[in-house]
């Protein structure tokens, strides 16, 4: 008996050696969690492959999650049920839900000495939106604001100057009028049914979205959907609508759906993340019409305060052994390094968010060459720094996306805009108040 | 001595021993679950946040659902929505089924050809018909816009979009209906058809006094199965085609809970309106089997 028990006992002890031994040989497994198909998933591969290879004891494998609102979902019920990823790409208006959630850890706190300059290499707008409490909490990886397209070659057949966009609410009617009484294109213009436009356009207006200073003095407890900015907004909204000049597929959010009109010159002009650059400007080689690209028309009378920067950032989630913590952090700041933010936005349109990868680009004269790109990157350059422009932090901002996206469609279907607003704005603070109810404190 | 068909255990123990393997899998699956959806329809819990607080709200994630207009909105799409693929599968389902019921030639293959839908997902489905139907690049607007000169926007109009989400899931259930129904078809007794037929009764009148009555017993298990479809199976389509829109259009209770439940994380609300469908379903199947058995003709 005794005997026995020594056996065994000897007998896991070789067993836990070969385990951990030959766990030290094995390379580090990680998985990244991102919410980008088609042309992109591609391109996140490709890096990946480039990381893989370079880092030898390191392993990690990207997997597409669907939307960004699937893959915050995705990440959550993932944590739930024990089995994070080790990254997830969560979008902008996650970032307070991140913060609550307690799946995450603040990345800057694991970030060795040696390379904290790259988390000062951060271009303004970028470092203002994502540092929380004065913390980057997230990496910042793909950083957009949405611009203008449009189709020169309609332009010209409508008789508009195709070297001078629209830059205000007022200017886009009038060339709407031009193109419609042309015949150019059966529309005018379209953009995706999504709140993140109307988000944009209460910053360019220098207003807030909710209260405590958009969540950013203190935890937001009203969101302002109600509000003269919103109004201005689906106003104008309605009234292209009303006039036919506007189109959209019918579903929220639906990007795809935006683009296909545009390029298939359904309307002349377009309003979508400067994220599509690439795509746009290979869309209107393969289509054979002339793209231009301005700034995010504005209300007539406001001045321009800029745009809030849009898109994701990389979090790294809790739970891990102290070799994937590091491997992980080895990946996230390899992936956003100068050079990979050189790559990701020629490739995609996204922002160079690196000062110093603007640096190379502007050294290549990549803006002289590439004007198309130019657009979205002056913008975030003249935005103003203030609460407006640094964005808002509302806990449970994906549902407040859908309840303005909703607000928005019943306006378009006839209900009057102040009611619809109002009824929107009861909504989403009662949202919020079950939210804040919920958190911890 | 009168032989017994019913064969009874002697012992419950051993009734009870190989009930066990499926009472577990029940109890972890079906039973466990049913109970913790109650329980969490009392709460306001937010699943994303680990750290949340369970609160206790009693009946007010009840309230919500009955009073706001955004939630009693799902409620009626979900009525009217149920109510119209229903009664568009089985009205179709069985057109069909008589036409590929007649002697023609190629039968066989216009048969394959209306059971094909049912093969395809859901998701699938949802696809063909969010192309079809899409304003601008459609082939139906194609068609439309060529030959009448409209271009209805099909999807930006709530009516126009719970028609064409009703069409979908119709088209992809009738299929269903077809086969059972013509399984039904295949199997009713020759003799009553023929003795009408000898009655000098039209097709019509053998139609809707003989064919429709004999085939109860199917049109009762398809009604069950249709609402059961409706009530469930329809998610993907909706997803794909609308997302619950134009402005809550076609916001059904199935789409309004996964929605609560998985993007907005309001999981009490989500439970009590799961629990709102449950009692709506054993309610509904209540009624059939009440009103609809005593009208089922089963012959024999």
């Amino acid at each position: 008996m005794q005997k026995g028990r020594l056996w065994f006992r000897s007998a896991l002890a070789v067993l836990g050696l070969l385990v951990a031994g030959s766990g030290l040989a094995q390379k580090v497994k990680l998985t990244f969690w991102h919410a980008f198909g088609g042309g992109r998933l591609a391109f996140i591969q490709r890096m990946v492959e480039d990381f893989n290879y370079m880092h030898p004891n390191i392993e990690v494998k990207a997997e597409y999650k669907g939307s960004y609102r699937d893959t915050l979902n995705a990440a959550i019920l993932a944590a739930r049920q024990g089995k994070p990823p080790h990254i997830v790409q969560i979008f902008e208006v996650g970032t307070q839900l991140a913060l609550d959630s307690g799946i995450f850890v603040p990345v800057e706190d694991y970030v060795p000495a040696s390379l904290k300059f790259q988390l000062d290499d951060y271009i303004k707008p970028v470092a203002n939106y994502y540092r929380v409490g004065g913390k980057f909490n997230s990496i910042p990886w793909n950083s957009s604001n949405p611009i203008l397209y449009y189709n020169k070659t309609l332009f010209k057949k409508a008789g508009l100057d195709p070297e001078k966009p629209p830059q205000t609410f007022g200017e886009v009617l009038k060339a709407c009028e031009k193109i419609l009484a042309a015949k150019a294109a059966p529309k005018c213009i379209t953009w995706p049914l999504h709140s993140w436009f109307v988000e944009q356009w209460v910053a360019e207006q220098g207003a807030l979205l909710a209260n405590n200073e958009n969540g950013r003095a203190a935890r937001a407890t009203d969101v302002y959907i109600n509000s003269q900015a919103v109004r201005r907004v689906a106003t104008w909204w309605k009234e292209l609508y009303d006039k036919g000049y506007y189109a959209y597929s019918g579903k929220l959010e639906d990007w795809d759906g935006a683009n296909q009109i545009f390029v298939s010159q359904q309307a002349a002009m377009l309003i979508t993340s400067t994220s599509d650059v690439t795509f746009h400007q290979t869309a209107a080689f393969e289509n054979k019409y002339e793209l231009g690209t301005g700034f995010l028309p504005i209300p007539d009378g406001v001045e321009r305060n800029g745009t809030v920067v849009g898109g994701a950032s990389l979090w790294l989630t809790k739970g891990h052994s102290r070799r994937e913590m590091e491997a992980a952090l080895t990946f996230l700041l390899w992936f956003t390094n100068t050079e990979n933010m050189v790559r990701w936005h020629k490739g995609t349109g996204y922002f160079p968010v690196l000062e110093t990868s603007v640096k190379v680009l502007e050294w290549q004269r990549w803006f002289q060459r590439n004007p198309a790109y130019r657009a979205a990157f002056d913008q975030l350059f003249q935005t103003k720094v203030n609460r407006a422009t640094q964005g808002a932090l509302i806990g449970p901002f994906p549902e407040v996306r859908t309840i303005i996206e909703e607000a928005i469609q019943s306006i378009l279907q006839g209900t009057p805009v102040d009611q619809a607003l109002q009824r929107a704005d009861q909504r989403a603070d009662q949202v919020l108040a079950n939210y804040n109810r919920s958190v911890r404190r | 001595m009168e032989r017994d068909d019913r064969a009874v255990f002697r012992r419950p123990v051993m009734a009870w021993a190989l009930l066990l393997p499926t009472l577990v899998i029940l109890s972890l699956f079906l039973y466990y679950p049913t109970i913790q959806t109650f329980l969490l329809s009392f709460y306001q819990v937010n699943f994303a946040l680990i750290f949340a607080d369970k609160i206790f709200v009693g009946l007010e994630n009840y309230k919500t659902v009955f009073t706001d207009p955004v939630y009693r909105r799902v409620l009626l799409n979900t009525l009217l929505f149920s109510g119209s693929v229903v009664a568009l599968s089985l009205v179709t389902g069985l057109a069909l089924a008589v036409l590929a019921n007649q002697k023609v030639r190629g039968a066989r293959v216009y048969r394959l050809l209306l059971i094909w839908p049912y093969a395809l997902s859901p998701a699938v489905a949802g696809v063909i018909f969010l192309f079809l139907f899409n304003p601008q690049a459609g082939v139906v607007n194609y068609v439309l816009g060529e030959v009448f000169g409209v271009r209805p926007d099909w999807l930006t109009d709530p009516r126009l979009a719970f028609l064409v989400v009703v069409l979908t899931a119709v088209w992809k259930n009738v299929g269903y209906n077809v086969v059972f129904y013509l399984a039904a078809l295949q199997n009713l007794p020759g003799e009553v058809l023929e003795a009408a037929l000898v009655d000098g009764a039209t097709p019509w009148q053998r139609f809707f006094r003989i064919t429709l009555p004999l085939l109860s017993p199917m049109t009762f298990f398809l009604l069950v199965m249709n609402s059961i479809y409706a009530f469930f199976d329809t998610f993907a389509i909706i997803d794909l085609i609308t997302r619950g829109g134009p402005n809550g259009a076609t916001n059904t209770l199935i789409y309004s809970i996964y929605r609560d439940g998985f993007e907005f994380f309001n999981t009490g609300m989500a439970a009590a309106q799961s629990v709102v469908l449950f009692v709506g379903v054993v309610l509904l199947t209540m009624v059939q089997f009440r009103f609809g058995e005593r009208r089922v003709h089963y012959g024999g």
